[in-house]
This record gives structure tokens, C-alpha cells and sequence, in this order.
């Protein structure tokens, strides 16, 4: 029993110690991604442009004359360790947290930030299921899936397109979009010829592939992430699959084309403007490059974003302090960013999509339309 | 494509992956055959042997290029570096372990399983890497049944690993031995076996072939990832023990069971045939871990599994 | 086979020290007491920590009933987990139940998914059984994913939390008490059925199955009577976790958090109550006060994890000397 009182006033030091020191002359932005765990590699392509966008702010002297620092709540993408991460962060005095990757382990965050009132904004989680567990502090820049959604079924018609395979991932973001897609493009009439679900990490498709096209559609759509959407892309052709194939959102990464190599060619991809085929943006991706020394996720630009919006919200507010900056962010017009201009709704969701149509071209998105 | 077509593909997408499986559980087990331990970090094992493979291939691909040879060529390196990785991990974290309770190198296995893994996802910055073999496409069409040379050279690989190590179990003096301290690891002791090094052996040829499944996947399916073999592992565990785990002939049946099951839930629709049944990709894994507790519920010690005395 | 081990309750090898009653009492009261204060004195993050831990201790002591008391090695433990949260998830929402009258149905389930585990695996032996827990585990965690009843892959969000005599039970340090109550109960249910007739039939099924058979143990009953405590423990976690969290999703309930579960039991020493709880702080708070180190922090857990293996290959809590 002693080694269990030692171990406790161990901890108890520990973590008296550890607490990071309030400086008076920072303020510090939590970030909330996962950074270990299966999930890691998009919750570090967020963390990094959080920080690039910091990086930039201080160059630029700061917020309210104060230099920012950052620290990160790994989620793990598990519900009970986001919100140990939430509380972390809260406890540890931030001014606004930017983040939120995985919806499930999103919602139960909410409340913990909500009585800490501390803004929160979230740049890649865009589960329905956020909106009404908001408690008023947390701002969605993230479009959700219905906005893709349209744009998706709007472009598969424009080409004359009747029927398509749905491929997702059995997660929430990519299992909501399948949903939402099937239900949408059956109510139009379409035929959906086989909607699949595969498992994160698995390289043979090859089940699914011979599955798809027997079902011969004229289109495929991936509503999952880059690197295993990159797979299923090179085995589709391989398989000599002629059709369409487009893609959502999540696979918006220069990453495809490595992965995916000349097979990506001709891919179509829904998504917000980022960076690397935009003229303004071009600096954020090169940055990017420098700093991080790989290309940045398809979560990267909306992170950078959110930060961006962070800063401006308190330096328009003239303080930190969260109603006003919650009030700031409401009213929020803010054009200063890369992937489009950013207001809200009423219920905090992203006011205006501006998703666009990519295409796959010499190893790179360009835009389509 | 008519039924008969859908089947052959499959039939052939089942053999593909059954041999990945294969392979990787082959290390399973053999070193559960030799030293009764479910050693989770096979599967990360097969993950680093990616990454052996891809280092390789670019230090070597301006010499020898990123085709077939030079995949081959860094396969095989690769294969050595991890096998010699394997006997490291035997060394320092589970030879200390063999005598403790059954349950704590299981939790070891585990923990060298994460160290592996979390090492990686910082080495890679969470970033998935592209492995850069250049083996391009094409195949041959037998009517409507496509076979793409990748798939030909990878169940042909994987069929030359298993016939040597079939080979090297049942010829020679090391496999013998190894038998050997499978049955009993005193009684070879007192027979003059140095069984140390029949364990340090069995680690390296199961650690090596987990890592020839890796470098092929990376070749043939062109990325890597920290947490890859994970899954794999899992799969590869399952499939060792459906063949009933320690028998080598049984990792292959199972591995290769468990891929053309996977392959044809894929597929599985009764419903055109007005039974409501379905499995499809969504329920493939549930569909396939209920045969595998069918299997074991009619075979309680696996397909080709002997009953043994439990010691725990 | 070379020992028996020391009894369940026992507080091994540390009751050379504390040998009396009035000793080990002093010592509950000095802990319980600690306990009881942790809240007021910290902050809200380390009140929640411990509250995880707490829920670990829960789960851990069900899992050391199959694994411990029983000897049925099961790497699905999160299959009751989820089951537990999941009914109560899914009554209170849809059927807007009471999380009270929603909680005895969580148990009623579990306990039927404990007998569903159990019955094939009674002839398996420990290597097998391992695959198959595991297989039960993915299949719950795939069917809540699937289904769209259980809301997909987002999962089941609003769930009400529980009111007690017309106080809400809401804040993070009300859940505090709630979990370390619970694991208060855990213990000593585990303790006096350790001590019970069930306990000594799991000793003797755990050491000597056809021994115990031929004893007159219906050894069949027993082993399924170690799951389906195991699962309740397991459900009445999973039970308060939703009501905790208000939402829950299928990443909840993986094969890592069985892991971790399982780490819990035997990095204390299995079958050692004190042992359990030792591990379930270890294993939830190493990785929280690792925070700092950023991405490596599963590394370095995982390096200490192995450190401790080798040193105490049975477990940190010490066993008991002098005793067969």
C-alpha cells in the first residue's frame, strides 16, 4: 500500500510540476488532434499548420501584442482520452483551442469546453451529431457532408452519370458521406450498383474491386481518406476499371498521386480550395514543405484557417476574454484565409460552402470548373 | 461478368491475399510452435520489414534499379535485417520471460509491439510513405479473369518461401531440432540440442518471412504506414490458428482459408436468389471471425492442430 | 505448475507488514480518505484522470474474474464494455428509458452476451480462447459500427445523465465519486467471492480442471459463471461511461482498449485486487503524465511496460512468501 501512497504523491507532483507556468507575456492555443494512435497522420498534418499559422502570427507581432504558444491534447481518436486531452487543455489556461479531427471523439469534448468557455473551433470534424451538443462556444469551418454532397451528385448528373459504387471506410466522416450520397442519389433516381465498406489499413481491395465492377458503374466514389483511397485507385485501374472515379474531401492531399502514382490520373475530388492549386495559397504550401518537410493533409489548410480566425477573433475583440470572442466569431466575415471566405450560421456551422471540383493532372489537383 | 466469372476472380483475389496471410502467420506459428508464445509483435514485424525493404530499395535503386530485381534484391536484405531483429527481440525481451506465467510475455509481446510501432509513427511523422518500386501494371486475360504479373510473382514468392521453409523444417539438421524442441524442450536439451539457438533460428526465419509479406506488400500495393501491421497481424493470428496453431501446414490452410473466406463475403449476396442474406465487404470480418469460431467450436485445437496438454 | 498461488484477497506479499486487522484498516481509511479529497484539492483534468483510472479499476476487476480468479485468458473484454454502454445508449434514446431502468438491462444483456462468449469456449484451451474472445470483441465492435440502429460509426450522442434522489449527477467530480463508489463496491464484491464457494471453485478449476471435476465442480457452470460476472462488471462500467461522456462511438470498444484492460490486470499481478487497482493507475495515468513527450509518449509507456515485465515477470504487486 505504500508504493500506491508513493505513486500517488508521485503523481500528484508530477503533474504539479508538469502543469505548464503561466507566462504573462503569451497566451497560449490549445491544439486537439490525435497525434499517436491509428489517426495520427492527419492529426499531425493539423497540428503542423496550427503551428505554421502561429509561426506566421508572431512574426507578425502577435495577438493583442502578445507572442502565441501552443500546446497539443492528443485524442487518440478515442472518446475518454479526448476528453482527458479537453480537460488538460483547459486546465491549462488556453484562450481558444483549434481542433477536433475524429467526430466521435469530438462530441463528448463539447461540454468540457463549454463550461471552461473556451472557444473551440473545429476545422475537420463535420459529424451532424456536433451541432446539437454544441454548447455555443464551438464554431464548425468545416462544410458538411450534405454541401459535398450536392456538389458530388450535381457533377455526376452535369456528366450524365446514372449509376456509381459508394466506397467508404467504417468511420463516422466517411460512413456519413456514403450514407448521405446513397440516400441523396437514390432519391434522384440513380442506382447505387454496390456500396462498400472496407477497413482502414487493408491494402488488397482487390474483393471489393472485382465486386465493383462486376456491378459495371459508371462511377466510383471513395468518400474515405487519401492513402487507402490512393490503394483502391491503383487496383480499380489495374483491374481495368474504365469509369469515372471521383473522390471526397478527405482524399484531397498531393499524397494520392505518390500513392497512387498514374493511376490517379483523371481523378475527380470534391472538396474545399486548398492550397496547392490556389495562386494565394501557394506560399502556405510551400511553407509547409520547409518547415514540415513533407506535403500537407487534406485537414491542413482549414487548420491553418481556424487558427488564423482564432487570432482574429481575439485581436478584433480587443480580448481574450471567451463571450466576447464567441461574440466576435458569430459575426465573424473573415476573408483572410485560403480556403474561402468563413461566416456562420445561427447554429455555428460553416454559413457557405465553397466546394469546388478537383482534378487529378500530371501528378497534381488542378481545378476542374 | 456472368457468376462464373465473378467466382474465378475471386477465387484468385482469395488465393492472393490467403498468401499474405500465409506468410505472416507462418511466424506465428513457428515461434508459438517452439516457444508457446502469441507473439503479437509479428505483425509489426511485418510493418518494419516494409520499411527494411523500402530503405533498401533507396540506397540500391540508382544501381540496380526499382523493378523487379531491385525489389527482389531488398527483399531479401530486408529479410535478414529483420530477422536478425527478431532474434534481438527474443534476446532482450522474452527469452527472460520464458519461464514467468504465460500471461506476462503475452503483455510483453504487446509491449514490443507498441514500442515498435510508436516508433515508427515517430520516425515517419505519422506520414505514409510511398514505397517507389517501379513494377507498372499488365497482366493477362483468360477470358474474363484478369491476372496481373504482380499477382503471379507474389503467390509465385510466397509459394518458393513456404515450399524452402517446408524444406528447411522437414530436411534439415536445424529442422529437425526445431521439431524437436516443439515436442519437448528438456528432454532436446538433454539430447544434446542447444536449444537457445534453435529459438534465436525459429525467431529469424518467422521474423524474416513476416518481413518478405512486407516488402511485397509495399512493392505491390506502394505505400507504407506505421500502423500497418496491426491488421495483418490480426488476420495472420487468426489464420494460424484456424489451421490449428504450431502446424506449419496449417498456417498456410489458414491462411489461405481466411483469405478466399474474406474474398467471397465480399462478395456474398443471396438475396437475388430470395434469400435475405448478405455479407458484402461491411460484414466480411464478422462473417469470417463467426466461421472461425464455427471452425473451432467443431475442432477445438484448429484444422490441422494437435491436441495438446495445457500449460499455463 | 510449480505453486499454488496465493489466495485472490490476499494482500500478498505486503501482509508481513500489515498483519493485523487494525493495520489494514488504517491503511483502507488513509487511501480511502486520500481518494475522497483528490477532487477538492486538484483540478478538474487530474479529477477526470483518476475518474478514468477509476472506470479502469472497474473494468480490470471483471476482467481479473475471467482472467484471474477463472484462468480464461479473454482479449475481448471490451465486447461487455460495449454492450453495457450501448443498451444504455440505445434504451435511454430511443426508448427514453431511466438511465436506472435503462442499467438492470444492461447488466441482463451482458450477462447473456457472457453466456454467448462462454459456451464455445469451454473446451478451448487458453491460446484459443485467446483468438476467439478477440473475434467476439471485433464482432460487437463491427456490428455497432454497421448497424445504423446503433448509430454507425458516429455512434449514439445525448445520452441523459443519471439523477440520485433528485440530485443530477453531472459534474465531472459527481462522476468521481460515482466510479470510485463503484470500484469500492468492485472490490469487495471481488473479495468476498474470491472467499465465496463460487471463488474456491474457480481456484480449483484454474488449477486442475479434471481434479475439480471429479470433486463434484461442475466445471461447465462455473467457467460461464466467471464470464458472466466478468461481463456485469464489464456493463456496469460501460453504463455509467455512457452516462458520463453522453455520447459513445464504436472506437471506444476496440481491441486496444481490451488490451489496455488486460494490461491492467497483469501488469499488477493477476489475481491481486490490490494489484488491479495498482495497474489500472499505472496504465491510465503513465501515458496522461507522459503528455509532455508529444508523439513518442505510447513509446516511452511501452519501453516502461517492458521494464517492468522483465523486473516482476508476475506482476508489481508482490506475491506472498512462505506461502503454497
Amino acid at each position: 500500500m505504500r508504493n500506491v501512497l508513493k505513486t500517488a504523491a508521485g503523481i500528484a507532483l508530477a503533474l504539479a510540476i508538469g502543469a505548464p507556468a503561466m507566462a504573462q507575456d503569451t497566451l497560449t492555443i490549445g491544439i486537439m488532434v490525435p497525434t499517436t494512435g491509428s489517426e495520427a497522420t492527419y492529426g499531425q498534418d493539423m497540428a503542423n499548420a496550427v503551428n505554421l499559422a502561429i509561426g506566421e502570427i508572431n512574426a507578425a507581432g502577435g495577438v493583442l501584442g502578445k507572442q502565441l504558444t501552443s500546446t497539443i491534447g492528443d485524442d487518440g481518436c478515442d472518446a475518454q482520452l479526448a476528453v482527458n486531452a479537453a480537460s488538460k487543455l483547459a486546465a491549462s489556461n488556453v484562450v481558444g483551442v483549434v481542433g477536433g479531427y475524429c467526430s466521435g471523439a469530438t462530441v463528448p469534448t463539447l461540454k468540457i469546453y463549454g463550461d471552461a468557455k473556451i472557444p473551440l473551433i473545429i476545422p475537420a470534424a463535420n459529424s451532424t451529431k456536433l451541432i446539437p451538443e454544441n454548447p455555443g462556444n464551438a464554431f464548425m469551418i468545416n462544410s458538411t457532408g450534405n454541401d459535398q454532397v450536392a456538389k458530388a451528385i450535381e457533377y455526376f448528373t452535369g456528366k450524365g452519370i446514372k449509376s456509381i459504387a459508394i466506397v467508404n471506410q467504417g468511420d463516422a466522416y466517411s460512413q456519413d458521406l456514403a450514407d448521405l450520397t446513397k440516400k441523396n442519389w437514390e432519391a434522384a433516381g440513380n442506382t447505387v450498383t454496390s456500396f462498400e465498406t472496407t477497413n482502414k489499413g487493408e491494402q488488397d481491395y482487390s474483393a471489393v474491386v472485382t465486386n465493383i465492377i462486376a456491378g459495371s458503374p459508371e462511377a466510383v466514389f471513395w468518400t474515405a481518406y487519401y492513402a487507402d483511397g490512393g490503394l483502391l485507385i491503383r487496383q480499380l485501374r489495374e483491374r481495368g476499371y474504365q469509369g469515372l472515379i471521383a473522390v471526397g474531401d478527405g482524399s484531397n492531399s498531393p499524397e494520392l498521386f505518390k500513392i497512387a502514382g498514374p493511376a490517379a490520373e483523371g481523378v475527380i475530388g470534391f472538396s474545399n480550395p486548398t492550397a496547392e492549386f490556389l495562386p494565394d495559397a501557394k506560399a502556405f504550401a510551400e511553407a509547409y514543405q520547409a518547415q514540415f518537410g513533407a506535403a500537407s493533409g487534406p485537414y491542413s489548410t482549414l487548420s491553418y484557417d481556424a487558427m488564423k480566425l482564432l487570432a482574429w477573433a481575439i485581436n478584433t475583440a480587443g480580448t481574450t476574454d471567451s463571450a466576447k470572442v464567441i461574440e466576435t466569431l458569430q459575426g465573424a466575415n473573415f476573408t483572410d484565409t485560403i480556403s474561402g471566405p468563413i461566416s456562420f450560421t445561427p447554429e455555428k456551422t460553416l454559413a457557405r460552402s465553397n466546394f469546388v471540383v478537383l482534378e487529378g493532372k500530371g501528378g497534381a489537383w488542378t481545378l476542374a470548373q | 461478368m456472368t457468376v462464373f466469372d465473378i467466382f474465378t476472380n475471386q477465387l484468385l483475389n482469395g488465393i492472393v491475399l490467403g498468401s499474405f496471410y500465409a506468410l505472416v502467420a507462418l511466424g506465428y506459428t513457428m515461434v508459438f510452435g517452439v516457444v508457446k508464445l502469441l507473439n503479437f509483435a509479428h505483425g509489426e514485424l511485418y510493418m518494419v520489414g516494409g520499411f527494411a525493404g523500402f530503405l533498401v530499395l533507396s540506397f540500391l535503386s540508382p544501381f540496380i534499379g526499382a523493378g523487379w530485381f531491385g525489389v527482389a534484391i531488398s527483399m531479401v536484405l530486408a529479410m535478414i535485417a529483420v530477422g536478425f531483429l527478431g532474434v534481438v527481440i527474443e534476446r532482450v525481451a522474452y527469452a527472460p520471460m520464458l519461464s514467468a506465467p504465460r500471461l506476462s510475455i503475452l503483455i510483453t509481446a504487446l509491449a514490443v509491439s507498441l514500442v515498435l510501432q510508436n516508433g515508427m509513427l515517430a520516425l515517419t511523422k505519422g506520414q505514409y510513405v510511398p514505397f517507389g518500386s517501379a513494377l507498372g501494371f499488365g497482366g493477362i486475360n483468360l477470358g474474363k479473369l484478369f491476372i496481373s504479373y504482380n499477382q503471379m510473382i507474389l503467390v509465385g514468392v510466397a509459394a518458393l518461401l513456404m515450399l524452402s521453409l517446408e524444406m528447411f523444417v522437414s530436411r534439415t539438421q536445424y529442422g529437425r531440432a526445431m521439431r524437436a524442441v516443439a515436442v519437448d524442450k528438456d528432454m532436446s536439451r538433454l539430447m544434446g540440442i542447444n536449444v537457445n539457438a534453435i529459438i534465436a533460428v525459429t525467431f529469424f526465419v518467422g521474423s524474416a518471412l513476416a518481413a518478405a509479406a512486407g516488402t511485397m506488400a509495399g512493392a505491390f500495393y506502394g505505400s507504407l504506414w506505421y500502423f500497418m501491421g496491426f491488421l495483418i497481424g490480426l488476420k495472420a493470428f487468426t489464420a494460424a490458428v484456424i489451421g490449428g496453431i504450431g502446424s506449419i501446414p496449417g498456417a498456410m490452410l489458414g491462411g489461405l482459408i481466411l483469405g478466399l473466406l474474406e474474398s467471397f463475403a465480399t462478395q456474398l449476396d443471396l438475396r437475388g436468389m430470395g434469400i435475405p442474406f448478405k455479407v458484402g465487404s461491411e460484414w466480411k470480418d464478422v462473417f469470417s471471425f463467426s466461421v472461425l469460431i464455427l471452425i473451432l467450436v467443431l475442432k477445438p485445437t484448429g484444422l490441422l492442430g494437435k491436441p495438446e496438454q495445457e500449460r499455463m | 505448475m510449480a505453486q499454488l498461488p496465493e489466495r485472490p484477497s490476499s494482500w500478498g506479499g505486503l501482509s508481513a507488514i500489515l498483519d493485523t486487522r487494525a493495520k489494514q484498516a488504517t491503511v483502507i481509511c488513509v487511501l480511502l480518505l486520500v481518494m475522497a479529497v483528490v477532487p477538492f484539492v486538484t483540478n478538474d483534468y487530474i479529477t477526470v484522470i483518476v475518474t478514468h483510472a477509476l472506470l479502469y479499476v472497474v473494468l480490470a476487476l471483471g476482467l481479473n474474474i475471467v482472467v484471474g480468479y477463472a484462468g480464461l485468458l479473454d482479449l475481448g473484454f471490451a465486447a461487455f464494455f460495449a454492450v453495457g454502454a450501448y443498451t444504455v445508449g440505445i434504451t435511454t434514446q430511443y426508448f427514453g428509458l431511466n438511465f436506472w431502468l435503462a442499467l438492470p438491462l444492461a447488466v441482463f444483456f451482458a450477462s447473456i452476451a457472457g453466456v454467448i462468449i462462454g459456451t464455445p469456449t469451454l473446451r478451448l484451451r487458453s491460446d484459443y480462447l485467446a483468438i476467439v474472445t478477440l473475434g467476439f470483441g471485433e464482432i460487437v465492435r463491427l456490428t455497432a459500427r454497421n448497424l445504423r440502429e446503433t448509430g454507425g460509426a458516429s455512434g449514439i450522442r445525448g445520452i441523459e445523465s443519471p439523477w440520485i434522489f433528485g440530485y443530477h449527477v453531472q459534474s465531472n467530480i459527481d462522476f468521481y465519486f460515482v466510479f470510485l463508489i463503484l470500484a469500492i463496491i468492485g472490490v469487495i464484491v471481488s473479495v468476498r467471492l474470491a472467499n465465496s464457494r463460487l471463488g474456491r471453485a474457480w481456484l480449483y478449476v484454474r488449477h486442475d480442471e479434471d481434479a475439480a471435476e471429479a470433486m463434484g465442480i461442475d466445471r461447465v457452470k462455473v467457467k460461464l459463471a466467471a464470464y458472466v460476472v466478468g461481463a456485469i462488471y464489464g456493463a456496469i462500467g460501460g453504463a455509467f461511461f455512457a452516462a458520463n461522456l453522453g455520447a459513445i462511438s464504436p472506437e471506444s470498444f476496440s481491441f486496444r482498449q481490451s488490451v489496455e484492460i488486460l494490461m491492467v490486470v497483469i501488469l499488477g499481478g493477476i489475481g491481486k485486487i490490490p494489484g488491479v487497482i495498482l495497474g489500472a493507475f499505472i496504465v491510465i495515468l503513465t501515458p496522461e503524465l507522459l503528455r509532455e513527450v508529444g508523439d513518442l509518449r505510447y513509446f516511452i509507456f511501452a519501453i516502461g511496460l517492458l521494464l517492468i515485465m522483465l523486473f516482476r515477470p508476475s506482476g508489481i504487486w508482490p506475491a506472498a512468501r512462505g506461502k503454497k
